[in-house]
Order: structure tokens, then C-alpha cells, then sequence
């Protein structure tokens, strides 16, 4: 069953320069994706690509000088670009939860953690009273803290960041969300606590069906916890499909070109990709916005690459996804 | 930071524009003074005091010693620059260094100026600057240096906090990694980017220095009548506000508020104008 | 042949009770690049700074080119600085903001009496348009500064560089650049590095030795291949096995160890990974232990290792 369902999703920045004038940033042009319950979705790309900006839309966090001039989202088959806030407030931490970076900001520090798990099910009226810290603590079990009673009663700058983090998980999954959206999940959590951390969301996200959208930039992270994967780049997606399809036949250059980045690969291929910088979103150029760093960028390339689709749910928008790499 | 940039900046915030432009009329009023006002400033006419505004000769009417309040409130400018240009000027000449060294090396220059500042906040500024007017003797000079020398540790202690906040920078670290001896890392690396917060913040110590030159004047002390200096007008004028002169107080009192305000405003607009990253250049 | 860089049982306390470093020894010969893994708190970026010289150790020594620079004055330690030079992990605060690409290229060459003109060529090296030399730092991408760093470190030809996380801030495709240009300049010039890092695939690309830390102390040294092989601390294994490899085909090998790192405040007299070692015995607890061979080169502080029995089981993979 499609939980997320995001359609053409274009997303623009206006601001205003010194000079006065009016400067529009299209940061998203034209994403699409779904996730299903029961699966884990990678987005992965580089800083400015938009993954961020993506699962704000997600959201419907988005919030001005951001615009959605064009495109759809969808969530339970409901549209989701367009409702009031109000609406908007039932649906998240309700039916559909977030996970962000930096744990310890974003825990109330002057509540402590079990008052905040029953707050989390107070406000969308999910349980209340004894119910809600019954359910409070059964969370904390879940994802894995230690001695949960105890930690009910734990301040939140008690706890140290894998910890904080596996209380944000707990905030998120204790009004029984359908989706849940990380960003960056477990970006400067140690490398240790890293595993322990993605190890318990992917083992609850598995036992609750959950539909689970992970956004990262660590390749690692796509290859071991997520089924399938989005590439983005300046604000499309280049390439998707299941993991083990796109790690082993990337179709995109850019694909490509991140995965011979890592040092492992550089180990075994040498030194072959040269960086570059990410076009100017204020500028955009026609046609396949990689062309500038592509090695084998063509003529064809002026007109923008449609999805091609490589093997059944895998594809990638260029124009010679469907040749041998 | 061209004046093409002072426009943009200008543009995207009012209140720089607002509080710049007033400044700016001041400036030109200062500057222009013997041309704009009609009259001289101290000059006389002992049979037409205390005519209401639009009588005759005198747009803003006349004081009680016969002398035009148009005029006096035009040239009250130049005492307001010639404070607050002057004071502001000791603030940094004394607070930088000041600052640049305590929050560097800290110890006792440091701890000498956090006493000093503590005195400062424990007393009453004006009855501060009074003590040291009444003991050095009145004068336009000595309310100057007065009003200079009492802001400079409260301008050394946001120069102090900047220095702070820098010296664990990585890119003064990278400095000190690169073999720039302590003076070279204080001048070329610290001190231009410590100046920035401290800069924003000398007009509104300037506001300040005007205020209280005007409070100083109001109260008998420093300028006196029948110069005209805007506190000095608003004392003389005070005994005439209950008998219905209104005039005399009022428009030397709305001068003054107004440059005030427009110090503050330009002081709030100038962070944004000095910071390098908003600094239009390339495309 | 001298190294370029001893560092012999280095000490350091932080006001407040904090030890960072813990008894550190190790050195850098010519042309060797040495890795520094370790998670936070081990005391890596640390070391850095007293490698450099840019904090004063509590106790040991530190000896660059045989000389001792332990106590050295800040005037005596300006003139070696063309030698030891260090590139730090943010590029965007490492630069002063309000100069110029081009005067921050000159800055090296002013300082130890250089020839200004070479700072063109420094860019160059480092590959770096030269538009950028007019430009201010916030003008230019994470990846362009880190390049202006690392210019401004090689500009005096240095024996040494101390290059703390240079890439942990940049995106991968840009990472590769800067790995590139480090290892094209260690074969021109024959530089030493100690590369500090919490990413080990790439500590594992640019070293030639690893040092694994844990707590302010080496509990694993050894030849990178040797050493990713065949990690023989257990805390070296629990380390390399909670990496995740970016290739799906890659199966983990997960040793489930639990528990996280504990504060570096009111440390245990013996082994600091006890706690939370499945192998660990009574005696660990005892006294720091002594650093024991496994391989040519490959040493690990862990009792274990004299009867072989400091094999980690591994969990079943959790793919």
C-alpha cells in the first residue's frame, strides 16, 4: 500500500538581492517518489540537492519565502500541498512522524522524557492518564533504552546523544504513525552508536509495517537499511530503484560518480572523479542539469532526460541510462 | 562598502534608512547651519520675546531672551556633533585597545576593566558625570571628555565580548598555526573582525553621548545659555511651558529625540551593512 | 632516519578534571602518513592541537625533527611553523573572512619570508582558479577553501602536516578531490601527515599506519591493511564491524557490544574498555595494559592477546 506519494514536486525560493531585485531559487524541479508501508526509502544526494527541503514539503512544513508552484503530495491518498495548518497538525505526529539530526534540541529540556512522550499522545489525543505513560514506557522498551521506568524520569540533558536519539525515535513512534521521515537520522551520532541506533529503527519500522523515507547522505547507511533508493541532484532525482539494482548497475553518471567517490571504490579504480560544483539554482541551465560535470555529456543532453527505466522498478533520467555502463 | 551598498542595505531595511537619512538632515543642518538658519543663533531682539511661532521673522517663534528658536535649534546640531563625533572618537580610541586586550590576554587588564565597569553600572551615570564636570569645571571641552571617558569601558566591554568570541575561532587558531606572531594575530585577525559588532554599536553609544550632554546642559552643567546647545534650550525654555510658551522647549526637544532616534536606527541597520556576507560583490 | 614527529607518553588534562590524552606515544617518519581513528572523545583532535604545538601538553614529550618542542615559547615555535603546519576540519572557519583568497596565500610566504608572487602558484598546485584569489572565503565552496587551506600549509614546504578531519565536512564526490590532491602532494614532496579522522574507509585510502584511540589512549597500532584485516583489540573489532560499507553486497558482521562511550571524567585504572569488552577478565581491571605484538608491526594493548584468545564471536548478520 502507497503511504507517500510525492508527484512533480517543485519547489522555488524567492528573495530579494541588494540590488532590490527579486531572485527565484528553483531548489526542487520536479521530484517524484512513493513510499510503501513496509518499506525503508533512501534519498540520498550532496549538500543542496534538496533532500532536506523534500521531506519539509513531506511535512507541509514548508513555510514562505518557499513556494510549491507545481506538483503533488500525497499521503494515505489524501493531498497534502494546500491544507491549513490545522489539518496539517492532526496528520503530523500523528499519522505521520519525523526524526531529525540533532536530538538535544529538539527535546524540550526543561520537561523530562516520560512527560514528553505523554504530552506527544495528549495533544493528539491518543491516550491519556496512566494509559499514555503505560504506552510511554512500552516506547522507550521498544527502542531499546535501558531500564525505561527509570528513564521516564530522565532530563533530557541526561541522556547522552544515542540515547536522546533513541528517545526522538520513541516521540516519533508513539502515537503509531504510519510514516515516518528521518533526516539525517544518525549524522554525529558515533560510529558504534550509529549501528545500534539504525539497527533498532529499521527492527521497528520491519515489525509495525511502517513506511519509513530516510534521508542521508552516507551511501552506507542506503546499502544496509534501506530497500529501495532516490538519487537527487540539484533538485531531481536521477536515478531510483531497489538498492541492490542501482548499487550494482548505477545507471546515472551521478550515480555512478558518488559511488566510485567512496574510498573503498578509490582503492580499487584510482583517483576517477573529479567534483565539481552543482549548477546555480537561481540559474538553471536547460536540459540535463549534470551536463557540465558529465564525462559523457552529448548533444542530446541539451534536452532534458526523461526516465528511463533500466529494469523494472529501477530507472534513471538520462538520456543513455538504457546502454551497458 | 561602496554607496551603492549603503543604498541596497537602505532599501531592504527601513528603520537603517530612516535613522541614516535623519542623520544625514543633521549633517547637512550642522554643516549648513549660517545659510539655512535665518538669523544668528545668539543674536538678540530684547523688544520681540517670546513671540509664537509664525510671527514675523521667527518660523519657530522666539525665546525669552528675544533670540529665534528656528535658528537655535538649527545650529544646536553642531553641538550635537561636536559631542557626539569627538566622544565617540575617545570611545574608540581608548575602548579598542582596551578590549582587543583584555579579551585577549585576559588577566589583570581584564579584571581591572570589569571593575571599572562594575563602578560604572553600581553609580548613576549622570551623577558620575556631574562629580567630574563640577570638579574639572564646566566647558564644552570637559563635557566631551567627560562624556568620552565614561562610555570607553562600556565600548572596551563590546569590543571585549567580540575578542572573546573570536579568540577559539579556527581561523585565528589557523593564524597562530601559521606563524603570525601575537601582534599580527591581534591586528590583522582578530581586531577587523571584533570591529565589526564593536562599529554597530558606536552610534548608539554616540545617541548616548548626546542624550546625556543635553541632560548634562538641562541640569546647569556643561553648555550654557545662551549657547545654543538643544539641553541647554530645553532648560530655558521649561520655565515658559507652564505660562504657555510652549515653543521655546518643544522644538529643541523634538530635535533632539529625533537625532537620538536616528543614531539608534542607523546603529540597529549598520550590523547589517558591515557584515561581509551581505557585502555585494562578484555578480 | 629521525622522525619527523615523536610524540612520547603524552598527558593532558583539561581544567575541570577532563584527561584527553592519555599517555600517547607514537611517530611519524618521512613521508609517512599516519592515521588517527577514534570516536568522539578519544582524544584525537587533542593531540592534534599538541602536535602542533597549538595547546602545551600537561606531561611528555613532544620532539619534531628530533628537536624538543614541548615547552617551547610561542616566539621560539614561529620560525618551525613553516615546517608544521596543520589544516583543520571546518574550511568555513578556518579562514579569516574579511580577507582576500589572495591575500590569505600570501600570508604563509610573508610570514617566513617568501616570495609574494608564489602565491599564484600555489593556486595552481592546489587547483584553484584563479578568479577565486580576488574573492572573499564565503564567496567560494567547502571544498575550494579546504584547497586554500591546504595551499597555505604547503606553502613553506613542510616536513609535517597535521590534517584534522580536512574532509569530514565535504561531500563525497568533492572528499575524493581533496584525497587526491593530498596523496599527489606526499609523493611530490615527500610530507608527512598525521591524518586524524573518524571516517575509516578513508583513514584505511591515505594511511600508511593507523593508531586506534579510545579514551586518550592507543589501543591498537599496526600497518592500515594489517590493521583492517585483522583488527586485533576488541575494541578495534567492535569498531571496524559497526562500519557500514556503501556496497549492499557487503555483508555486516555486527559483534554486538553495547553501552556507549563513558565520560572521560574519573577513569578506571585499567583497561577503558572493560566495561564494555564480552572478553574482558578480572585482571583488566588491574592496571593499563601493556601493549603486546600480533604481527609485524601490529601491537594492541589487550591481555587477550598473549594466549589468542581476543577474537570477538560475531553476531548474526542483521541484513
Amino acid at each position: 500500500m502507497t503511504l507517500l506519494a510525492v508527484q512533480d514536486l517543485h519547489v522555488e525560493f524567492a528573495t530579494r538581492g541588494l540590488d532590490n531585485r527579486l531572485r527565484v531559487a528553483q531548489a526542487l524541479n520536479g521530484v517524484s517518489f512513493t513510499v510503501a508501508a513496509g518499506e525503508v526509502v533512501g534519498l540520498v544526494g550532496e549538500t543542496g540537492a534538496g533532500k532536506s527541503l523534500t521531506a519539509l514539503a513531506a511535512m507541509g512544513l514548508l513555510r514562505p519565502p518557499a513556494r510549491i508552484p507545481h506538483g503533488s503530495i500525497r499521503f494515505e491518498g489524501r493531498e497534502i500541498i494546500g491544507l491549513s495548518d490545522r489539518e496539517l497538525e492532526k496528520i503530523r505526529g500523528r499519522r505521520m512522524a519525523m526524526i531529525v539530526q540533532s536530538p538535544l534540541t529538539s527535546l524540550d529540556p526543561l520537561k523530562r522524557i516520560g512527560d514528553q512522550l505523554v504530552r506527544m499522545q495528549r495533544v493528539h489525543d491518543t491516550a491519556h492518564g496512566a494509559a499514555a505513560r503505560t504506552k510511554a514506557e512500552a516506547m522507550l522498551a521498544a527502542v531499546r533504552i535501558p531500564d525505561p521506568a527509570r528513564r521516564m524520569r530522565a532530563w533530557p540533558h541526561e541522556l547522552s546523544g544515542g540515547m536522546a536519539q533513541r528517545v526522538l525515535i520513541a516521540m516519533a513512534l508513539v502515537n503509531d504513525p504510519a510514516l515516518i521521515i528521518a533526516d539525517e537520522p544518525t549524522t554525529g551520532l558515533d560510529v558504534t552508536v550509529q549501528a545500534q541506533v539504525l539497527d533498532t529503527l529499521r527492527d521497528i519500522v520491519a515489525a509495525r509495517n511502517l513506511g519509513a523515507l530516510v534521508i542521508t547522505h552516507d551511501l552506507g547507511v542506503v546499502a544496509h537499511y534501506c530497500q529501495r533508493v532516490a538519487v537527487m541532484f540539484a533538485g531531481r532525482i536521477v536515478e531510483d530503484g531497489p538498492v541492490r539494482e542501482v548499487f550494482s548497475r548505477p545507471s546515472h553518471p551521478y550515480t555512478r560518480a558518488l559511488i566510485d567517490s567512496t574510498p573503498g571504490r578509490i582503492a580499487q579504480l584510482g583517483w576517477t572523479v573529479t567534483g565539481g560544483t552543482p549548477p546555480d539554482l537561481y540559474d538553471l541551465p536547460q536540459g540535463c542539469l549534470y551536463r557540465d560535470r558529465c564525462p559523457r555529456a552529448a548533444t542530446a543532453c541539451l534536452a532534458a532526460p526523461p526516465r528511463i527505466a533500466v529494469s523494472g522498478t529501477h530507472g534513471a533520467a538520462c538520456h543513455f541510462a538504457g546502454e551497458a555502463a | 562598502m561602496s554607496f551603492t551598498h549603503v543604498l541596497g542595505v537602505a532599501r531592504r531595511s527601513p528603520t537603517f534608512a530612516v535613522g541614516f537619512g535623519a542623520i544625514l538632515v543633521f549633517a547637512l543642518l550642522a554643516a549648513f547651519a549660517d545659510l539655512i538658519a535665518p538669523l544668528p543663533p545668539t543674536q538678540s531682539f530684547p523688544y520681540e520675546t517670546l513671540r509664537p511661532p509664525g510671527s514675523g521673522q521667527f518660523l519657530l517663534g522666539s525665546d525669552g531672551n528675544g533670540m529665534d528658536v528656528f535658528s537655535r535649534t538649527i545650529h544646536g546640531a553642531r553641538y550635537a556633533f561636536g559631542i557626539a563625533l569627538p566622544a565617540g572618537a575617545i570611545m574608540a580610541v581608548i575602548g579598542i585597545p582596551l578590549g582587543l586586550i583584555a579579551g585577549w590576554r585576559g588577566g589583570w587588564v581584564d579584571e581591572v576593566l570589569l571593575r571599572i565597569l562594575d563602578v560604572l553600572r553600581a553609580f548613576p551615570t549622570i551623577i558620575l558625570a556631574l562629580a567630574i564636570v563640577a570638579a574639572t569645571g564646566q566647558g564644552f571641552l570637559n563635557v566631551i571628555l567627560v562624556v568620552g571617558f565614561l562610555d570607553s569601558p562600556i565600548f572596551a566591554r563590546i569590543v571585549r565580548a567580540e575578542v572573546l568570541a573570536l579568540r577559539n575561532a579556527t581561523f585565528v587558531r589557523a593564524a597562530v598555526a601559521a606563524g603570525n606572531p601575537e601582534w599580527r594575530v591581534l591586528l590583522v585577525h582578530i581586531l577587523p573582525n571584533a570591529i565589526l559588532g564593536a562599529t554597530a554599536q558606536l552610534p548608539l553609544r554616540m545617541a548616548w553621548a548626546v542624550r546625556i550632554s543635553a541632560t548634562l546642559a538641562f541640569i546647569g552643567i556643561g553648555v550654557q545659555a545662551p549657547a545654543p546647545e538643544w539641553g541647554a534650550m530645553i532648560r530655558q525654555g521649561a520655565e515658559y511651558v507652564i505660562s504657555g510658551e510652549w515653543w521655546v522647549a518643544l522644538f529643541p526637544g523634538l530635535a533632539l529625540i529625533a537625532m537620538v532616534l536616528g543614531l539608534n536606527l542607523a546603529g540597529d541597520g549598520l550590523s547589517d551593512l558591515l557584515d561581509p556576507k551581505r557585502r555585494a560583490t562578484g555578480k | 632516519m629521525t622522525a619527523v614527529l615523536a610524540i612520547q607518553n603524552l598527558v593532558h588534562r583539561f581544567p575541570g578534571g577532563v584527561q584527553a590524552v592519555n599517555d600517547v606515544s607514537f611517530a611519524i617518519a618521512p613521508g609517512e602518513t599516519l592515521g588517527l581513528v577514534g570516536e568522539s572523545g578519544s582524544g584525537k583532535s587533542t593531540i592534534g592541537l599538541l602536535a602542533t604545538r597549538l595547546l602545551a601538553p600537561t606531561q611528555g614529550r613532544i620532539l619534531f625533527e628530533g628537536q624538543d618542542i614541548t615547552r617551547l615559547s610561542a616566539a621560539t615555535l614561529r620560525p618551525l611553523r613553516a615546517r608544521l603546519q596543520v589544516v583543520f576540519q571546518d574550511p568555513w572557519g578556518a579562514l579569516n573572512p574579511r580577507m582576500t583568497i589572495g591575500r590569505l596565500l600570501e600570508e604563509p610566504l610573508r610570514l617566513h619570508g617568501g616570495n609574494l608572487a608564489e602565491a599564484r602558484l600555489l593556486a595552481e598546485r592546489v587547483r584553484l582558479p584563479l578568479a577565486t584569489l580576488g574573492r572573499y572565503p564565503h564567496e567560494l565552496s567547502g571544498g575550494q577553501l579546504q584547497r586554500v587551506s591546504i595551499a597555505r600549509a604547503i606553502a613553506n614546504r613542510p616536513k609535517l602536516i597535521v590534517l584534522d578531519e580536512p574532509t569530514s565536512s565535504l561531500d563525497l564526490s568533492v572528499r575524493a578531490g581533496i584525497l587526491q590532491l593530498l596523496e599527489e602532494l606526499q609523493r611530490e614532496t615527500g610530507v608527512a601527515m598525521l591524518f586524524i579522522s573518524h571516517d575509516l574507509e578513508t583513514v584505511r585510502l591515505v594511511s600508511h599506519r593507523v593508531a586506534v584511540l579510545y579514551l586518550g589512549r592507543i589501543v591498537e597500532t599496526g600497518p592500515a591493511a594489517a590493521l583492517f584485516e585483522t583488527p586485533g583489540h576488541p575494541y578495534t573489532q567492535t569498531l571496524l564491524s559497526a562500519h557500514l560499507p556503501p556496497d549492499p553486497f557487503v555483508a555486516l558482521r555486527r559483534h554486538r557490544v553495547q553501552g556507549e562511550i563513558p565520560s572521560p571524567i574519573n577513569l578506571p585504572p585499567g583497561c577503558f574498555f572493560a566495561g564494555r569488552c564480552p572478553l574482558a577478565l578480572p585482571a583488566c581491571n588491574a592496571g593499563p595494559p601493556a601493549m603486546q605484538p600480533l604481527a609485524p608491526g601490529q601491537e594492541a594493548a589487550c591481555l587477550r592477546i598473549a594466549d589468542r584468545t581476543n577474537r570477538l564471536e560475531p553476531a548474526e548478520d542483521p541484513a
